[in-house]
């Protein structure tokens, strides 16, 4: 019974949590130009706003399933993360389904996109793609090196393993070379800049969305929203010891984001193939010496 | 009559008849089908007859050689008879009005032929003479079909010659050795060698099936040599024919050297045989995958992904545990599904449109919504992404790694995965996706004989993803049959003791995932399509004329990230095998002088020595 409560009510949890951290992203930005910025609820605002949309465009049958695919798989993914409380389908998909099973729903946006047939989305997701391969490589790598450590690619059986151990055993502070560099991976993976070369609004027209608009654009949202907090859960839980109840874990969600989004305030926008070069010269080698600290 | 020979002389049987009706195509068609059909429904009864010999009825030097069934050999043989109906059937209309087409039933079933022979063999002299009848079968096949065929046939003759030789010289060094060809006496005899002629043998066999598999620094006959011929033997070369040297390596390393012969073959510490076998299949998942990412045809892209793929079976198997062995056999029948799968999807495009050029096609999603979606299915197999049933067998090589503690192989198939992510998306992007040209208006989807084998695949791609337990009880039975643990397997995954998963949960959770957004999309007002020439293009407005297209230089960025690499380290390694066998072919090339007194003197020398030879053995 419990269960079935959490599986109705996690997605929606989760997505109000992530509605509010990004309307806190973009209130945290605009005080830190000066601005007043938006209210912290705007994001649902804009949600519901574009959800009520009379006219819905689409270029296919493939541009509407990429919609289903899109949200879909994030659906499915975050109940493989573990949170408080709620950790009953990790016994049925690790760590390895999580980090695949996340790539399903940007295949799906890249295939809708693809066939809205402007160019702009094109180069998005070419370049969307073109930093998944940079920010993924040291992203498992670092999840390798620790599973490696822990004898286990079960993302429950590691986080168990640091709330054992207290704080000291954190990914963080254990291995401080593998945290890092996730943590410079876990920038791109969220898109944020310096990374978010995909989007870049004033060069190709915002990329992935530029032909979608109404429903479209508001269900993106909502992926948007979720896979934000489920990519910086699987970093909590991977690096920073998980949480024993929901008060810690919020807490660790927006200290975690501060981070991030301060990082973004301050930055500009790296060209693609130097983002990739980047993550691949820092990051990367991070990740190799942290693993040989491990083997030796 | 037994089965064994049943299916030989069927095949057998294919070729004279195909040879005798070179003039009528139609019954080639229908008797080739035929015929194939027969050979699948008698490949498939063949389970219950595991552990059968056949013999020849004759001895070779004093021993009887023959065939037997085997759960190994099974599971091969039906993925060559499976595949090889399935792809008749594609062949029925594509073939329809093919120049230089006389022939292409002819050398299927030759090939055909010499692969069965491969793999239901049971000593080493059965094995060597259908390895040679398949190899140069399969120049003959690479050598039909276009202008550039024959040249890049060649150039697979050079590295197939100098595999049979290799193979030849275990042939010969085991008889020598052992005194039998029998694979059963040479696999009770391996432990009483020595360490170093142990070494020396299993190098010597690795080595001839590296060639055939097409692993790292031997790959450079595959690209142009599968992607010049037909494009349905390109579904059958790189699905089926490169994997029988991945059964040479299965059958030597665990069946008849053994895993525990072979880890004693120690460098240091953990650097063992397996280990370098391991970093050749890394770096053949890494290197070849990026390569694909350069390329403008979608055949030679996929040729490119061909030679990567085998790197995840072989660094499977050289991870040495149940999990990562069970892993790179079950990739042989998931990746031969997909692949087939993507190239009928291409040659379908290619069949309506003329071309496989990546540069000149685009938008056919609208015209060829089968092909499409076959593709589809194929690319996210080939990516290795779930639900398909690629994942599995990813999952498995990946935990595997994970846990036999080589993290660097482990980074090599992630690398390798997100490499061919790339490239995929290229592939069905600059195809089916972006701005439909003008000159495909009038396009249509190919007839239903191309539609159903593509059909039958997708549904074996999906099958396998969510139910992988069909396929695992197969690879298990192997497992046990080669002296190995089995993998803890289930119908939907592996049991809880072999780790998480459960594809059947991924999938219901993915599928109800769609379902309740499929509610919310319901939700918001109806959506209505628009042509594709209503769009953003920054004020300007869009018709027929204006190219509103990206699909040209699609990874410029990633190319400019990777070139130096390649430069450096691909192109010098290159030129230093070029140069190594330029420098060893001066010096062979000085034996042949032109004088035939020097001839003379080799002739009479080399007799000299077998008498001596002879002499010491009697």
């Amino acid at each position: 019974m419990n269960t079935v409560l959490w599986i109705i009510f996690l997605p929606i949890i989760l997505f109000v949590i992530g509605t509010f951290m990004l309307g806190y992203s973009r209130k945290f930005i605009a005080r830190i130009e000066r601005r007043y910025g938006p209210p912290i609820q705007q994001v649902f605002y804009d949600v519901f706003k574009l959800m009520s949309k009379k006219t819905n465009i689409s270029h296919g049958w493939m541009h509407d399933i990429a919609m289903l695919v899109l949200l879909g798989g994030t659906l499915a993914t975050l109940y493989f993360v573990p949170v408080p409380g709620f950790s009953y389908f990790a016994q049925y998909g690790d760590m390895l389904v999580i980090m695949y099973i996340l790539l399903v729903p940007a295949l799906g946006m890249a295939l809708g996109v693809g066939e809205t047939a402007n160019p702009n989305g094109s180069i998005g997701i070419s370049r969307a793609l073109m930093m998944l391969a940079g920010y993924d490589i040291p992203f498992v790598l670092t999840f390798i090196g620790f599973g490696m450590l822990n004898h286990t690619t079960s993302m429950y059986d590691l986080m168990m393993i640091q709330q054992a151990g207290g704080f000291t055993s954190w990914g963080l502070i254990s291995n401080p070379l593998l945290g890092i560099a996730a943590l410079i991976a876990l920038q791109g993976m969220i898109g944020e800049k310096p990374f978010e070369v995909m989007v870049a609004p004033h060069e190709i027209a915002t990329g992935p969305m530029t032909e979608m608009g109404g429903k479209f654009l508001g269900i993106m949202m909502i992926q948007h929203a979720i896979s934000l907090v489920v990519e910086l859960t699987l970093y909590i839980n991977l690096f920073l010891g998980g949480a024993m109840n929901w008060f810690e874990y919020i807490i660790k969600l927006f200290v975690l984001f501060t981070v991030l989004i301060s990082v973004n305030a301050v930055f500009g926008r790296f060209r693609t193939d130097d983002a990739v070069r980047f993550m691949w010269k820092i990051p990367l080698p991070m990740a190799v010496i942290g693993i040989l600290f491990i083997i030796f | 009559m037994s089965i064994v020979s049943n299916l030989l002389l069927i095949t057998l049987a294919g070729v004279v008849l195909n040879v005798l009706f070179y003039k009528s195509k139609t019954v080639q068609k229908y008797l080739s089908l035929l015929l194939f059909t027969a050979l699948a429904y008698f490949s498939f009864t063949m389970y219950g007859q595991v552990g059968l010999h056949f013999d020849f009825p004759f001895l070779i030097a004093g021993q009887s050689i023959g065939f037997t069934i085997t759960y190994l050999n099974y599971y091969f043989t039906i993925m060559i008879t499976g595949i090889t109906l399935l792809l008749v059937i594609f062949s029925l209309k594509y073939m329809e009005g093919k120049e230089g087409s006389t022939h292409y039933y002819t050398v299927l079933f030759l090939k055909t032929f010499g692969m069965l022979g491969v793999v239901l063999s049971s000593d080493i002299i059965t094995f060597f003479v259908f390895w040679e009848i398949m190899s140069w079968s399969t120049f003959a096949l690479m050598s039909t079909g276009g202008n550039e065929a024959p040249k890049s046939a060649f150039k697979y003759f050079v590295f197939a010659i100098t595999a049979s030789m290799i193979l030849m010289v275990g042939v010969v060094l085991s008889y020598s050795l052992f005194g039998s060809f029998d694979f059963n006496i040479i696999r009770s005899g391996i432990p009483s060698l020595t360490l170093p002629m142990t070494g020396f043998l299993l190098t010597i066999f690795i080595t001839a099936f590296a060639i055939e598999s097409a692993v790292f620094p031997v790959h450079s006959w595959l690209p142009n040599g599968y992607s010049n011929t037909f494009t349905t033997f390109t579904a059958y070369l790189s699905g089926i024919s490169t994997r029988i040297g991945i059964y040479g390596i299965i059958l030597f390393l665990f069946g008849i050297f053994g895993m525990e012969t072979v880890d004693k073959l120690s460098i240091i510490g953990k650097i063992n045989f397996r280990y370098v076998l391991g970093v050749f299949a890394a770096i053949t998942m890494v290197v070849p995958t990026f390569t694909a990412l350069y390329q403008h045809d979608a055949k030679k892209l996929i040729a490119w992904h061909s030679i990567g793929q085998g790197g995840y079976m072989l660094i499977g198997l050289a991870s040495g545990s149940a999990l990562g062995i069970a892993g790179g056999m079950l990739h042989i029948l998931n990746y031969l599904t997909y692949q087939v799968l993507i190239v009928f999807a291409i040659a379908s495009v290619q069949y309506r449109t003329g071309t496989t050029n990546l540069n000149k096609l685009g938008g056919l999603i609208k015209k060829m919504p089968v092909s499409f979606l076959a593709l589809l299915f194929g690319i996210i197999g080939l990516a290795g992404l779930p639900p398909m049933n690629v994942f599995v067998s990813k999952w498995f090589i990946y935990r595997a790694l994970i846990l036999e503690g080589y993290p660097f192989l482990a980074i090599a198939a992630v690398i390798g995965t997100l490499g061919t992510i790339l490239s995929v998306y290229k592939l069905i992007h600059n195809m089916f996706l972006g701005q439909l040209p003008e000159r495909y208006n009038d396009i249509k989807e190919v007839g239903f004989s191309m539609q159903l084998p593509m059909w039958i695949l997708m549904i074996v791609v999906f099958g396998l993803g969510v139910f992988p337990g069909f396929a695992m009880g197969l690879i298990a039975k192997i497992q046990v049959s080669l002296g190995l643990a089995a993998v803890p397997y289930s119908l939907h995954g592996v049991t809880a003791e072999g780790g998480q998963l459960n594809m059947l949960v991924v999938n219901v959770l993915f599928v109800s995932g769609m379902f309740v957004t499929w509610i919310i999309y319901l939700l918001g007002s109806r959506r209505k399509h628009v042509g594709q020439y209503n769009n953003y293009a920054g004020g300007h407005f869009l018709n027929k004329d204006v190219a509103y297209n990206f699909n040209y230089e699609f990874y410029a960025a990633m190319e400019h990230v990777i070139d130096p690499y390649r430069k450096k380290i691909i192109e010098r390694t290159e030129r230093g095998i070029v140069g190594l066998t330029d420098a060893v072919s001066e010096y062979v090339r000085r034996i042949y002088t032109g004088m035939i007194n020097t001839y003379a003197i080799y002739v009479l020398t080399a007799f000299v020595i077998t008498i001596i030879l002879l002499k010491e053995l009697i």
